[in-house]
């Protein structure tokens, strides 16, 4: 017994370091710097709330927070669809599977910001001479407006996840076990009734794991946005983490900026644990 | 009994990884010690060690150079150079080094906003040769009290590059444009036979880069109402745009007869793509570029780029010029570092060798007298001090506006006003009151 809990401190002391020295003490400072007017080098002043009051304040600020959400709402909703359509596609008896497979993880291995950079260059210059060469207005000027630079990202954003969330589904896809489906089959149930009455229900706990990571991915989301528009046009595609990146080392304003940061931990941290319950209560034993 | 042994063992588990940190830093400590040998076999006697914390990405392997030319003159000198890439992010990381208690002994700062911040840690350099040789008005931001904090890296100076093949097909004399009249004719000229030329448009304009419209183009129409001075305007509580006219009108012109759209146009396309394969005839840029351009036709870069004033009224044939940074020595390193530091940065400065170097290899337009007899690399240089040196220049009175106004203020309005978002009334106001609110 004691030997045993030796070990078991012995074992757990590196991540207890690590993560206290990386990530525990540096939230701390951060947020006792967030009630002060540090500029990252001299903290001179207590300013209590007046951090908070401002930023509620701030224009810019609420705009990124709007946009972020708006950003999160679609792509959680299209990447969860995305990847659970590939999923389907890939654990039906097709031989290319594992191909296909390699193929639709493929993006999610190469990093953001050469992603946004190759989409920008997609969206800017062949997709500009796509819509010259066919006469389509529609294809033109992309990303010089918000409304294009928000598709953009979203375009981005599914491309390179829908793979990784596809690896999720495949993992309870292959779980469901056949005598559940033949028995299904058995009694008259066509594909579509099949999917809805067993297969979606028995997938439930994927939906809790993957929309956690997507929601989560998509408010953090900073280096496509920074490689990809770059919050252009006018800073309005620019969202919360670049704003906060922008506002300590662009403005200068660290300690403030350490303010918005805390506000955007609440914000992820309470939306993701409401719905990590929701999901929960939902999910079908097995 | 079962707490006790909770604590036992971590109390032991704790000595245990002690130890093994410990062991860490002694084996570290051990090549620092074996370091040191080494260069004292080689050097004998004391060394001092300077640490050089640089932003210019664009030179860093001719400065290593001259580092360790400097080095060899100067055994018992040891300096270690480490660069970080521009704009944001040595800002940031020159602040983390800072903070994290590693401080170089030389680093650069910019405008009067960081000469603020960084106050207590700069050494008056106003002993050196260099501070003397440093030409009128590049100090001027960087004086404190009569104490100068630092050193003028190279002059930059902007205005429109012109493609002189396309302006020589299409008949157009590019010392007879002065005035805005002059220039709107010559666009529409170049306008009218686009495909005679080979051009797509006459300006390829970035309106995507904040800073072009923001630092640059706005600057030309700022500076008259600060008198030029980038102190005036640190001062200064407001922000009239006395020249807005002028500076809407030159802005429309060449967003109209830009490639379009502008606002995803970036400045890499606007030099490599669309300039240097003279897919358009003018870009409004400056002197750095010219690497750039090298780099995608050596050719062009040499024979083919002139170097046009922005005409603004009463400023004909002059252009912008101005120091984007300086190098400052740290106050709270030693004393005979502080020495070692001055030393160096005087060598590269004031020395034949030193001087040689600068012009040859880091291809600088130079902020000190002395140079007149060296010729500068690249042409637009060349063209840029030879306005510098006949005094038509204005300043860069940008470098004095509150943090980050130039590009989120006034950059930003002006891209919400190319959108059609905002009037060009709007866009005066709400740089106006941005200007106002950060210096309350």
């Amino acid at each position: 017994m004691q030997n045993r809990s030796l070990w078991f401190w012995l074992f757990l002391t590196p991540v207890i370091l690590g993560l206290g020295i990386v990530v525990v003490i540096p939230f701390v400072y951060g947020f006792i710097f967030s009630f002060t007017n540090w500029n990252g080098l001299v903290a001179t002043e207590f300013l209590g709330f007046q951090n908070y009051i401002n930023l509620f304040q701030e224009d810019e600020f609420m705009n990124s927070i709007v946009f972020t959400v708006q950003f999160a709402v679609v792509t959680v909703i299209l990447l969860n669809i995305f990847g659970l359509g590939l999923a389907l596609i890939v654990t039906r008896n097709i031989k290319t599977n594992n191909l296909l497979r390699t193929v639709f993880f493929m993006p999610n291995l190469i990093g953001g910001l050469i992603l946004g950079f190759i989409w920008q260059f997609i969206f800017v210059s062949v997709f500009g001479d796509i819509g010259n060469m066919f006469g389509i207005e529609g294809m033109q000027g992309w990303l010089s407006t918000t409304n294009t630079g928000f598709w953009g990202l979203v375009i981005l954003t599914a491309w390179q996840m829908a793979g990784y969330i596809m690896i999720i589904y495949i993992a309870y896809l292959e779980n469901i076990p056949k005598d559940l489906i033949e028995a299904a089959k058995i009694d008259g149930a066509n594909g579509l009734q099949r999917f809805k009455n067993v297969t979606f229900p028995l997938v439930a706990p994927a939906f809790t794991v993957s929309m956690f990571l997507t929601l989560s991915m998509a408010f953090k989301i900073y280096d496509q946005n920074l490689s990809l528009t770059n919050g252009g046009p006018f800073n309005s595609t620019q969202m919360v983490a670049m704003e906060i990146v922008r506002t300590a080392f662009s403005d200068n304003q660290m300690a403030y900026a350490q303010s918005k940061a805390v506000i955007f931990f609440l914000i992820v941290a309470v939306i993701a644990l409401t719905q990590v319950y929701y999901n929960k209560k939902r999910e079908v034993e097995m | 009994m079962k707490g006790k042994t909770f604590y036992s063992s971590i109390g032991t588990v704790l000595l245990a990884s002690s130890i093994a940190l410990t062991g860490c830093s002694f084996s570290s400590g051990e090549n620092e010690t074996s370091g040191d040998g080494d260069n004292e076999s080689s050097g004998g006697g004391d060394k001092v060690t300077v640490d050089v914390f640089q932003f210019k990405v664009e030179f860093k392997d001719q400065f290593e150079e001259l580092v360790s030319m400097y080095e060899e003159e100067n055994p018992d000198v040891e300096i270690n150079v480490k660069t970080v890439g521009g704009g944001n992010d040595y800002g940031a990381s020159l602040k983390s080094s800072m903070s994290s208690g590693e401080e170089p002994d030389i680093f650069n700062i910019g405008g009067p906003t960081d000469v603020d911040e960084y106050e207590k840690y700069l050494a008056d350099v106003s002993d050196t040769e260099a501070a003397d040789a440093a030409l009128d008005g590049t100090l001027s931001s960087v004086t404190r009290n009569d104490e100068t904090l630092g050193l003028p890296f190279n002059q930059e100076g902007y205005g429109l590059l012109y493609n002189k093949q396309v302006f020589e097909d299409a008949g157009i004399n590019a010392d007879d444009i002065e005035t805005h009249e002059d220039l709107e004719e010559a666009v529409q000229t170049l306008d009218n036979q686009k495909e005679e030329l080979g051009i797509e448009a006459p300006f390829a304009f970035p309106a995507k880069e904040k800073w072009v419209m923001g630092n640059h183009l706005a600057n030309t129409f700022l500076a008259d109402e600060f008198n030029h001075d980038v102190m005036e305007t640190y001062e200064s509580d407001t922000v009239q745009f006395e020249m807005g006219d002028q500076m809407k009108r030159f802005l429309d012109l060449q967003n109209e007869y830009s490639i379009q759209p502008t606002l995803n146009l970036d400045y890499s396309q606007q030099v490599e793509e669309h300039f240097s394969l003279g897919n358009v005839a003018m870009i409004q840029q400056g002197n750095w570029v010219y690497n750039t351009i090298e780099s995608m036709d050596p050719e062009f870069a040499e024979e083919n780029v002139g170097l046009l004033p922005i005409p603004v009224e009463g400023y004909e044939g002059t252009i912008p010029v101005g120091v984007p940074n300086y190098w400052v020595v740290n106050k709270q390193s030693e004393d005979e570092v502080v020495e070692a530091s001055k030393n160096f940065l005087d060598w590269m400065y004031t020395s034949e060798t030193g001087k040689q170097f600068v012009t040859d290899e880091f291809k600088f337009v130079p902020a000190y007298e002395g140079y007149e007899d060296l010729e500068i690399a690249d042409p637009i240089s060349q063209e840029i001090y030879n306005y510098a040196s006949e005094g038509n220049t204005q300043g860069w009175v940008f470098l004095g506006a509150p943090t980050a106004w130039t590009e989120d203020a006034l950059g930003v309005a002006m891209q919400e006003y190319i959108a059609g978002d905002i009037t060009w009334d709007e866009v005066e106001e709400k740089a106006t009151s941005a200007w106002e609110e950060s210096r309350q």
